[in-house]
């Protein structure tokens, strides 16, 4: 096994409740981020987005 | 059209309470910077006084800029903004009052006990445990007022809720959730705990909570001031909204990782240290995202920065937030942690953040509260003017001394002679740090001198707008 393989390789059998609990929470979470980035960047969101920040000039 | 109709009325007593506390805050905990720097060039100035020897009053000093300034500063532009953006009132005013009111007497007690030396001993969570809880149910009480504000705005005139409120709801929701966690104890004696957490497993929770108090609290926080009164104060639209979206989120997934990178070299396994680092370089992208969407709210108005001094402490402490938001994932790489960890450059570092970044984005939004709050003109534009140069010289010099002081105390620890002997005694180090120790204090005096001239400043503002009101009262009758 080279260096990088023993350094990302890991012991699937030996991973507790603990471990798999942040393992799929923290995947989940990185979805749910590039969900937020699509959603935000989707050109057809532009215009509604965009036209949220003229509305704080006048607020007061 | 009668406009009067249509503009609601805020709740901006409160406001005014936490708005002129936080520049008293910001007297006090500078000073006492400035004091326990001294005491570092010159020990002498301890004056042999327990309460205030450089153990105690560091810790006086972190929780006075930090949570004294900086959490009124975050209450104050927190309620300001709220109403603002929703176009109601508060949910609850007497809330918000009574949240302002615990919360002074909280951290009035809490400088107090410092000062006796009464400490849990955890870095930014120094506060013995009845006042930890206390404070988190303050904190608790301010956050539930924030939310029910937002929730009961008009859905038909307000569907959006500006960005600034998500940056503030990110901040107060992982500050609850880290400050409990971290706080956990079994407590011993009315004023004594004990952490849950023992070992290698205290320093991660304590620098999970550590890290995310810069990232959530000093971070988040100051930029969702920066949303709101960047674009008020500049006139002109947030750069890109969707860009601040994309901020919100980045920061919100990035910041709850990088904690580790304070225990490079430690009992923690290796792999952490190296994960807090490679999350802690990726931060750059959104946080150079955010600072640019905030400078290049300017584009074409850069003229404005000669004339509209508020705006030039806001877009200063943008330029500091883009350094620090650099220097922070640089100082977190193991190469360079072992030369900066444990030296003066982390304390540098930490200043170009605190004196920079969140306090010159909290003074140019005080300001520009104070002005629109008490509906008049600053008693003086050519002192804020002054107060912009002595902020920025003072932050210079600060950081600069702790550059120099640190990246030399770490190759002078790390120096062998031909014998595999080290080179220099600790003690060595230490008178070596002495110019450097004497500029850093020089530096805290021009920027405690700043807020000196801002708190005038601001009574006498609120002196003269009194005097025009009774006047025009007079006039009247």
């Amino acid at each position: 096994m080279s260096d990088k393989q023993h350094y990302f390789s890991t012991d699937w059998a030996a991973m507790t409740g603990h471990d798999w609990a942040g393992l799929i929470v923290t995947v989940l979470i990185f979805f749910g981020m590039a969900i937020a980035f699509w959603w935000a960047l989707k050109p057809s969101r532009r215009k509604e987005l965009e036209e949220q920040k003229y509305k704080v000039l006048d607020d007061d | 059209m009668d406009t009067t109709m249509t503009k609601p009325q805020y709740d901006d007593g409160v406001v005014k309470y936490l708005t002129v506390l936080a520049v008293v805050f910001l007297v006090l905990g500078t000073a006492m910077g400035t004091m326990a720097a001294s005491q570092l060039a010159w020990p002498a100035l301890n004056f042999d006084i327990a309460e205030i020897t450089f153990a105690r009053l560091r810790v006086m000093h972190t929780n006075t800029v930090i949570f004294a300034f900086g959490g009124m500063t975050l209450m104050a532009t927190a309620f300001y903004t709220v109403q603002r953006t929703n176009g109601l009132k508060l949910y609850s005013n007497g809330l918000a009052w009574t949240t302002a009111i615990l919360f002074t007497i909280g951290l009035l007690l809490g400088v107090i006990s410092l000062s006796m030396g009464m400490t849990q001993g955890k870095e930014y969570h120094e506060l013995i445990w009845p006042l930890d809880i206390a404070v988190a149910l303050v904190w608790v009480m301010f956050t539930f007022n924030f939310v029910m504000t937002i929730a009961n705005r008009n859905k038909q005139t307000h569907s959006h809720v500006y960005v600034s409120n998500w940056f503030f709801l990110g901040m107060m929701i992982m500050i609850t959730y880290l400050y409990v966690v971290n706080g956990l104890a079994i407590p011993v004696s009315m004023f004594e705990s004990y952490s849950i957490f023992s070992g290698v497993q205290d320093a991660m929770i304590q620098w999970w909570w550590g890290h995310n108090a810069v990232g959530f609290f000093l971070t988040a926080g100051f930029l969702a001031i920066m949303y709101y009164f960047v674009p008020k104060q500049a006139q002109r639209p947030v750069y890109s909204y969707r860009l601040s979206v994309i901020h919100f989120w980045a920061l919100m997934f990035g910041y709850v990782w990088l904690g580790a990178h304070h225990l490079q070299y430690t009992a923690l396994p290796d792999w952490t240290g190296s994960l807090g680092a490679a999350i802690s370089l990726a931060m750059i992208i959104p946080s150079w995202g955010g600072a640019l969407n905030g400078m290049l709210t300017l584009s074409g108005a850069w003229d404005r920065l000669r004339t509209d001094y508020i705006l030039r402490f806001l877009v200063m402490a943008l330029a500091f937030y883009a350094m620090a938001t650099f220097e922070g994932p640089v100082m977190s790489a193991k190469t360079v942690n072992a030369l900066s960890h444990y030296t003066d450059w982390t304390i540098g570092h930490v200043h170009s953040g605190a004196l920079g970044w969140v306090a010159m984005v909290s003074i140019g939004a005080i300001y520009h509260m104070v002005m629109k709050l008490w509906n008049t003109e600053m008693y003086s534009m050519k002192l804020i003017n002054f107060h912009f140069w002595l902020a920025t010289i003072g932050t210079v010099l600060y950081i600069v001394a702790m550059w120099v002081s640190g990246i030399m105390q770490g190759l002078m620890w790390r120096a062998y002679d031909e014998y595999g002997m080290l080179a220099y005694t600790f003690a060595e180090s230490v008178s070596a740090m002495h110019p450097y120790y004497v500029m850093r204090t020089i530096g805290g005096v021009l920027f405690t001198s700043g807020a000196v001239v801002m708190l005038y400043n601001i009574v006498m503002t609120l002196r003269m707008a009194k005097a025009r009101q009774t006047s025009a009262v007079t006039a009247q009758a």
